[in-house]
């Protein structure tokens, strides 16, 4: 029991939040509050055309007709709407050049992050490293992007959102809010309404990605709101990998973050999703602050033989309320889930997938690892389902849930509906704590406690961390520490 | 939302329905429009119940009515026959109450029958005392026209072995659920369930186990083969609450499709507020196994019979588990009967 008892210590007494700290530099809002006068100025200050107003304020009052979901196994205070900025932007320069140009406070942001947006920084060192070109977006806008030449020479466009609805508005009419409708759910429907920037990537046909693509979240301003909105079509036969980051300045009040990320994989493309979110959890003692991350993520898998993978490592946010989830349209088509949760302090997360089997032949596989710590609650949701028309449909699920401390909880809540005789369906799910016999047995091989936890429970998440690309597996694999620092990994 | 209050209120809007998290899959709502006119008793012969020749003692609740309660006193044993029977389209409201005392024993044979498109509702509270021993077996073989629905309340105790298997082949709507408060104590329950659908049939078997103290144990087997139309439901939720250390609960639920147009759903549920625990589910949901089905036609076996072997074979680890000889071989009969045909 002592070396438990420890843990258990060790756990309460992590290290602070690092990227807690706020970036003091001039900033454009809108006015407090929400009304279709906010929607009309968001997207005036984005020089929108017409039919991009028309499908907000449409989406706007939809919205207003919405009622707020509850069924999560998360508790919170009701959200005050007319309480928060619902734009905020750098001021900016005009007629941004070059990166020079950009509010040097801004880059040294990004650069106490470690995310690098200088190309040459990327570059610097071994020829052949691995590359990756990053959308960073600050508050409701995105303030640079990199490797754009590059990346237009293959064809492949990466941008932000907002550029991608100027230049290539064709593409972005066609695919936005094909996957995620208007009124898909609350939160969607909101982000339809007000969000403010993302990151827009089309993959053209038969193009492999020559890096991996990257967008980083920050949110700095108080009192607002992050509704970003990601858009990536991967044409017959792309491949792209794709990766995204997020953290926030600790702040006492509680911030919303609402977005949507849409995925469309066409013929034979293939689509790589990786996200490790890190937004300020809160405080670990009394719970106040932290990020409310309510996410609307889906791939469409239009195409046949077309193959989603979305990997996860969440360790942030107050409360997590998302579900990554993989329509499979396309006969033979695949999608694959794989997350680690990690919750401590007060946080809540529940979170999981959908796989909806509609096509012959499509396979899913599903690997859930959340751990639960201090007084947390972790719960796994998620549902795998097989239309008439899915024959051959294969489904693989594996969830399991560790517990570290008397005072958190772990829940696993599966859906699972079979609507045809050839589909084949396994689940299975488990919930333990640290052995005591495991730990026993590495401590006595010579390794100290805190040793021994980092290797059971690096043990036990690295069936997910493999997953990952090689630049974000290093950045997770450290974040798992630090969210359980000292003797748990 | 529920049947109770719609039924007392006659009123159908208050049926749960699929906005209802726990009634998403047995949908009452969309299917019940008007509610039959109010039971009327019944007294004609009703003929014999399937437990008749096993049991010491009877209880035959017709429309409700003779539900008298099941009362065992300290340290006796004994086998009693519930048998449920709903006859006309009407409503059928029964309510009954089972105490078992301390160190005393009971098999408890129910069964559910009806002949119409009636609905029917009952409530069973089964209260054990400690050291006391329950094996309930519910055998549920409505018409295809009725609404049932049976919910038994079970407060376990110390020392206490509670031990149930239901089987079942539905009906137009059909749910059996089990809640039981777990004290822990080295309480031993054991949850099984079986159901053979076929035509438009629906089953849904619930379970919502809460253990609120430590050392408890809990094992649950549910199988299930659907064909035709069927659809078959399982919901199971375990629930460890704060300080209910070394529990030990384990669950499985595993289906059967035999047609293209069957449907299974399941939901089976962890809810963990406690450190020290060993909690797993498993679930799977499939066709017969065609490598095993090539095996068995390679030896001469006809593929009908091979398929009916392979599916008694599937069911059959379930029935395995019953404790009473008789009850078992009563099951068993009934399950080749429903399988071989």
């Amino acid at each position: 029991m002592a070396a438990v008892k420890q843990t258990v210590e060790h756990v309460e007494s992590l290290e602070k939040y690092k990227h807690g700290f706020v970036t003091d530099i001039e900033q454009d809002f809108a006015p407090k509050g929400l009304n279709a006068d906010i929607v009309r100025f968001i997207s005036a200050k984005k020089n929108e055309p017409d039919w991009m107003l028309a499908w907000r304020l449409d989406a706007f009052e939809r919205w207003q007709a919405m009622e707020e979901p509850s069924w999560a196994k998360v508790n919170f205070p009701r959200i005050d709407y007319q309480d928060s900025y619902y734009y905020a932007a750098p001021k900016e320069k005009v007629g941004l050049k070059s990166l020079d140009e950009v509010d040097p406070d801004i880059l040294e942001t990004y650069k106490k992050l470690g995310i690098p947006l200088r190309e040459q920084e990327v570059l610097a060192g071994v020829v052949g490293a691995p590359r990756y070109a990053v959308d960073a977006v600050f508050d409701s806008v995105s303030v640079v992007t990199t490797f754009k030449k590059e990346l237009a020479q293959v064809g492949v466009i990466f941008c932000s959102m907002s550029e991608a609805i100027r230049e290539h508005p064709e593409l972005v009419r066609k695919y936005l809010g094909s996957v995620v409708p208007v009124s898909d759910n609350y939160f969607a429907c909101l982000n339809a309404a007000v969000f403010s920037d993302g990151s827009f990537v089309y993959v053209p046909p038969g193009v492999r990605c020559p890096m991996e693509l990257s967008t980083y979240f920050r949110i700095n301003a108080e009192n607002s709101g992050q509704f970003e909105r990601t858009l990536i079509i991967a044409d017959a036969g792309a491949y792209v990998s794709y990766l995204e980051g997020c953290t926030a300045p600790m702040r006492d009040e509680n911030q919303l973050h609402a977005a949507v990320v849409e995925l469309v994989v066409l013929d034979d493309a293939e689509i790589k999703y990786s996200t490790v979110q890190n937004w300020y959890p809160g405080d670990p003692q009394t719970g106040k602050g932290g990020i409310y991350n309510f996410v609307t993520k889906r791939a469409d898998c239009r195409g046949d033989r077309s193959k989603v993978s979305w990997t996860q490592v969440e360790t942030g946010s107050a409360i997590t309320w998302k579900y990554p989830s993989c329509v499979l349209r396309g006969e033979g088509s695949s999608g694959e889930f794989y997350s680690i949760a990690i919750t401590n302090g007060r946080q809540q997360a529940d979170t999981g997938t959908k796989m909806i089997h509609l096509g012959a032949n499509t396979r899913s596989r599903i690997i859930s690892k959340g751990i639960s710590a201090g007084k947390s609650s972790n719960t796994y949701r998620g549902l795998v389902s097989a239309h008439p028309k899915a024959k051959g449909a294969r489904n693989f699920t594996q969830c399991d849930s560790l517990l570290i401390g008397k005072h958190c909880a772990a829940h696993t809540v599966p859906y699972i509906e079979a609507r045809n005789g050839q589909a084949k369906f396994e689940h299975e799910a488990t919930t333990t704590r640290l052995s005591e016999d495991q730990l026993f047995y590495v401590m006595q091989r010579g390794l100290s406690q805190e040793e021994a936890v980092q290797l059971l429970v690096n043990g036990f998440v690295k069936d997910v961390l493999q997953e990952l690309p090689m630049e974000f597996a290093v950045e997770a694999q450290k974040l798992v520490a630090i969210s359980l620092e000292g003797s748990v990994g | 939302m529920s049947l109770t209050t719609a039924i007392r209120d006659r009123d159908v809007t208050e049926l749960p329905g699929k906005r209802d998290e726990d009634w998403r899959w047995t949908d009452l709502r969309g299917l019940i429009r008007k509610l039959p006119p109010p039971s009327e008793p019944f007294t004609a012969d009703i003929g014999a119940g399937p437990f008749d020749a096993l049991a010491s003692d009877r209880r035959v609740i017709v429309n409700g009515r003779g539900a008298d309660p099941i009362e065992i006193a300290r340290g006796k044993n004994a086998i009693v026959a519930a048998r449920f029977v709903s006859r006309g389209a009407g409503v059928h409201v029964a309510r009954l109450n089972v105490i078992v005392g301390p160190d005393a024993r009971l098999v408890l044979l129910e069964s559910y029958e009806s002949d119409s498109a009636s609905i029917s509702q009952a409530s069973l509270t089964i209260t054990l005392h400690p050291g006391a021993r329950i094996e309930r077996i519910v055998l549920a073989q409505d018409n295809a026209e009725a609404v049932n629905v049976s919910q038994a309340e079970v407060l376990h105790a110390a020392r206490a072995r509670f031990a149930q298997t239901v089987v079942t082949s539905g009906a137009r709507r059909q749910r059996l659920e089990t809640r039981v408060q777990h004290p822990g104590g080295n309480a031993e329950l054991r949850l099984d369930g079986v159901y053979l659908l076929a035509d438009k049939r629906h089953a849904d078997q619930t379970t919502i186990v809460t253990h609120a103290g430590p050392d408890g144990v809990t094992a649950q087997l549910t199988k299930g083969v659907v064909r035709d139309q069927a659809r078959g439901v399982f919901q199971g939720r375990i629930v460890v609450e704060e300080g209910a250390d070394r529990t030990d609960a384990r669950m499985g639920h595993h289906a059967l499709i035999l047609s293209d147009r069957a449907e299974v759903d399941a939901k089976p549920e962890l809810e963990i507020y406690a450190d020290d625990v060993a909690c797993a589910h498993g679930n799977t949901v499939g066709a017969l196994d065609e490598d095993a089905l090539f095996y068995a036609r390679q030896r001469g076996i006809p593929e009908a019979q091979a398929r009916a072997l392979l599916t008694e074979a599937f069911i059959g680890q379930v029935i395995d588990r019953i404790g009473h000889e008789g009850a078992r071989d009563a099951v068993r009969a009934w399950v080749a009967e429903r399988l071989w045909d």
